[in-house]
């Protein structure tokens, strides 16, 4: 984990990023158009080397935070300010946000992307070779065959593939052989960051573990960056140096994990944790009672969006919106309240110091 | 507490064109009033095969082992066979939702998109209870209702795609429980849910068990679940069962290298940033099962000459407990 929090050290900046989609409803006689608030006003920063964990549930705009500052979809308002580190880079700042065109087919290789599930993600009529090597001759990023050959060779070892293989098509392997050619992939071309949308979440338990392993191994390798999305609270626990909640196109939190997870300053984080079932048949499983349903972010509620299922929701949580705001160090959150809480839960890692 | 299930030896196989393939091997288990038995196992493991063939809903291709017994004790105190019974005969059709309730992983492929909510309740209610269209209509408000369904009155008339993800399933529930069975299998019912609302759909089923006095099998990968919902488990690999006991005991003290290997794999929430402890390998395609113990290739602990060809033979270390493994004696006690 690294501890410096200079300037220096961010990767990427994402300042009020928006997403927002049209959404058309057909009438009689004309149309309705109104607008669905995927993503509304998201400010954050990556630093390079790092993990952040993106949780929140369904519907939430996790997807779309990723891919936006991928350019896979163009952010309606907002910036992504990426500081490359890479040698041949003309400028030590690019807008992501602005690139289009060649300018943004020869940013590609920086940046890159994992998918949940690893059986329809792989093109069933190519090797593995050509698979792990397509970004790499996509991009343009290297020509010669046998300089592709050793990068790929080079990738699959440390993704711990068996070099045999990559002349095997994909059907012969299991969910995580599969995930590990995903992720040697993303890998190929050596970004600076990687988005991983629910990698791991169709992957049985013991099989899990693996690639969590395998993901912080290549971060130590290679200083990549990850935005690490998923619905997991626990794997994003145990992956992530820092962590932010969304809820209905905002983020309610973002903190380091053992803050978020020990002591959470938004109401909706306390009840999200408060929700998982630990495996311990002894722990009090007392899940908070969130009123109703995740609300359609078509017609996002006003001010707070959580104040229709939040159980400390005062007047002024359905009129105000409450601003976006560094509470402790390193720690934002947006709750008019989040002074005032206090959901601290006792921390295993403090008791597993010897005494 | 009496008995409502007891399943001996169940053994599944299926015919197929690179020959015959074994799912499930010599599963035995059991379901008391009132009692919850979480079955658990990764992907491939055969939970859901063996609660389908409980109620003969398997496929024609397959097959069920001579010396397996399915004996279930309906409400009016008969002893069912269900191993003996026909797929279409009238018992298995009355014992289908009117004895034992199911609900799925995805609620939206278990309602048909064009029939109303309402519509699919009433059928399961007149199928089961001799009631007019009317009663029927009102007794499956009541149920919406029960389900935690506000405005049932409405809702009844919707059809299941204008309802949400958590809504579809208690829904779902309604259904199950509305032809008022004694055992509701529930094949993972929350792994599609997201976890606020997953506490919701376990915390009514909880209270729905309880004041029912349903028995219940609980099918699922989360052992998180598991820990919460279940009062005994069943620990599933590779279509046997290699570990079952009190839900405490098994989860505290796994015996089975597996249930210890599965575990020790899983995230905790309490202490952060703890190298995670995966099991060895990958899981074996039900095609190749391995010879002798179906763990061995990725046990740690593994006997070579033995585990690897002969198929452990359940021992009990504690009194209600079970396990499958040649690390322990005939008496249960651990081999040294």
């Amino acid at each position: 984990m690294s501890d410096d929090l200079s300037a220096s050290n961010t990767l990427l900046e994402v300042n009020n990023l928006s997403v927002h989609f049209p959404v058309t409803k057909r009438r009689l006689f004309g149309s309705d158009t109104q607008m669905l608030r995927a993503v509304d006003d998201v400010s954050f920063v990556i630093h390079r080397g790092e993990t952040v964990g993106l949780v929140g549930e369904s519907g939430s705009g996790k997807t779309t935070v990723g891919r936006a500052m991928l350019r896979a979809i163009d952010p309606t308002s907002g910036e992504v300010l990426f500081n490359t580190a890479a040698p041949d880079a003309a400028q030590s700042q690019v807008a992501v946000h602005t690139l289009s065109g060649t300018a943004l087919r020869q940013f590609r290789p920086r940046m890159s992307l994992v998918f949940q599930d690893p059986y329809s993600s792989l093109n069933p009529r190519m090797t593995v070779r050509d698979i792990i090597a397509e970004p790499l001759v996509a991009s343009g990023l290297m020509k010669d065959r046998a300089q592709i050959d050793a990068r790929v060779r080079d990738i699959a070892a440390r993704c711990k593939l068996n070099l045999e293989h990559l002349r095997r098509f994909p059907h012969a392997f299991s969910g995580g052989q599969r995930q590990r050619i995903c992720i040697a992939r993303a890998l190929v071309s050596k970004p600076e960051f990687v988005v991983c949308d629910e990698s791991v979440s169709a992957l049985d338990v013991s099989i899990q573990a693996e690639i969590v392993n395998l993901l912080r191994d290549l971060q130590d390798e290679m200083g990549v960056s990850f935005l690490f999305i998923a619905h997991d609270l626990s794997v994003v626990a145990q992956i992530s140096h820092r962590v932010a909640v969304m809820y209905v196109g905002k983020f309610v939190e973002y903190a380091p994990t053992e803050k978020l997870f020990f002591s959470p300053r938004h109401p909706y984080t306390h009840a999200l944790l408060s929700a998982i079932p630990l495996a311990d048949p002894d722990a009090n499983f007392a899940p908070i009672r969130l009123k109703g349903e995740i609300p359609n972010p078509l017609t996002a509620p006003s001010g707070c969006r959580f104040h229709t299922r939040c159980p400390f929701a005062k007047d002024r949580c359905s009129t105000d919106v409450p601003e976006w705001r560094e509470v402790a160090a390193e720690h934002f959150t947006a709750c008019h309240f989040a002074e005032e809480f206090d959901f601290s839960r006792p921390n295993g890692n403090a008791s597993e110091i010897p005494a | 507490m009496s008995r409502l299930l007891s399943v001996e030896n169940l053994t599944i196989s299926f015919r197929t064109d690179e020959g015959t393939i074994t799912p499930v091997q010599d599963v035995t288990f059991a379901v008391d009033k009132g009692r919850t038995l979480g079955l658990v196992g990764e992907s491939g493991s055969g939970k859901s095969v063996s609660t389908k063939a409980l109620m003969r809903l398997l496929p024609r291709t397959a097959s069920l082992g001579a010396d397996t017994k399915m004996h279930y004790t309906a409400k009016d105190g008969q002893v069912m066979r269900i191993e003996t019974l026909s797929d279409r005969s009238r018992e298995i059709r009355a014992l289908r939702g009117g004895e034992m309730g199911m609900i799925f992983q995805e609620p939206m492929a278990s309602f048909s998109p064009v029939y109303t909510i309402g519509n699919q309740i009433i059928e399961a209610i007149r199928l089961h209870r001799p009631m007019s269209k009317r009663e029927a209509r009102a007794f499956a408000i009541d149920m919406l209702d029960k389900v935690g369904i506000s405005n049932a009155g409405a809702r009844i008339d919707q059809y299941a795609h204008e309802l949400s993800g958590g809504m579809r399933q208690r829904a779902m529930i309604a259904v199950a429980l509305s032809a008022g069975p004694a055992l509701l299998i529930a094949d993972e019912p929350t792994t599609a849910l997201d976890v606020t609302i997953q506490a919701q759909v376990l915390d009514l089923m909880r209270d729905l068990q309880r004041e029912l006095g349903m028995g219940m099998i609980f099918i699922t990968h989360d052992l998180g679940v598991i820990a919460q919902v279940a009062d005994d488990v069943a620990v599933m690999y590779l279509g046997s069962i290699v570990e079952r006991g009190p839900a405490r005991d098994v989860i505290r003290a796994p015996k089975h290298p597996y249930t210890q290997g599965l575990l020790a794999a899983l995230p905790s929430l309490d202490t952060l940033s703890k190298r995670l402890t995966p099991i060895p390998g990958e899981i074996p395609s039900p095609n190749a099962r391995p010879s002798g113990c179906p763990f061995h290739t990725r046990c740690a602990q593994k006997i070579a000459g033995l585990c690897d060809r002969k198929i452990p033979r359940e021992v009990v270390p504690e009194p209600g407990r079970a396990v499958r493994c040649w690390l322990y004696d005939e008496n249960g006690r651990a081999v040294a």
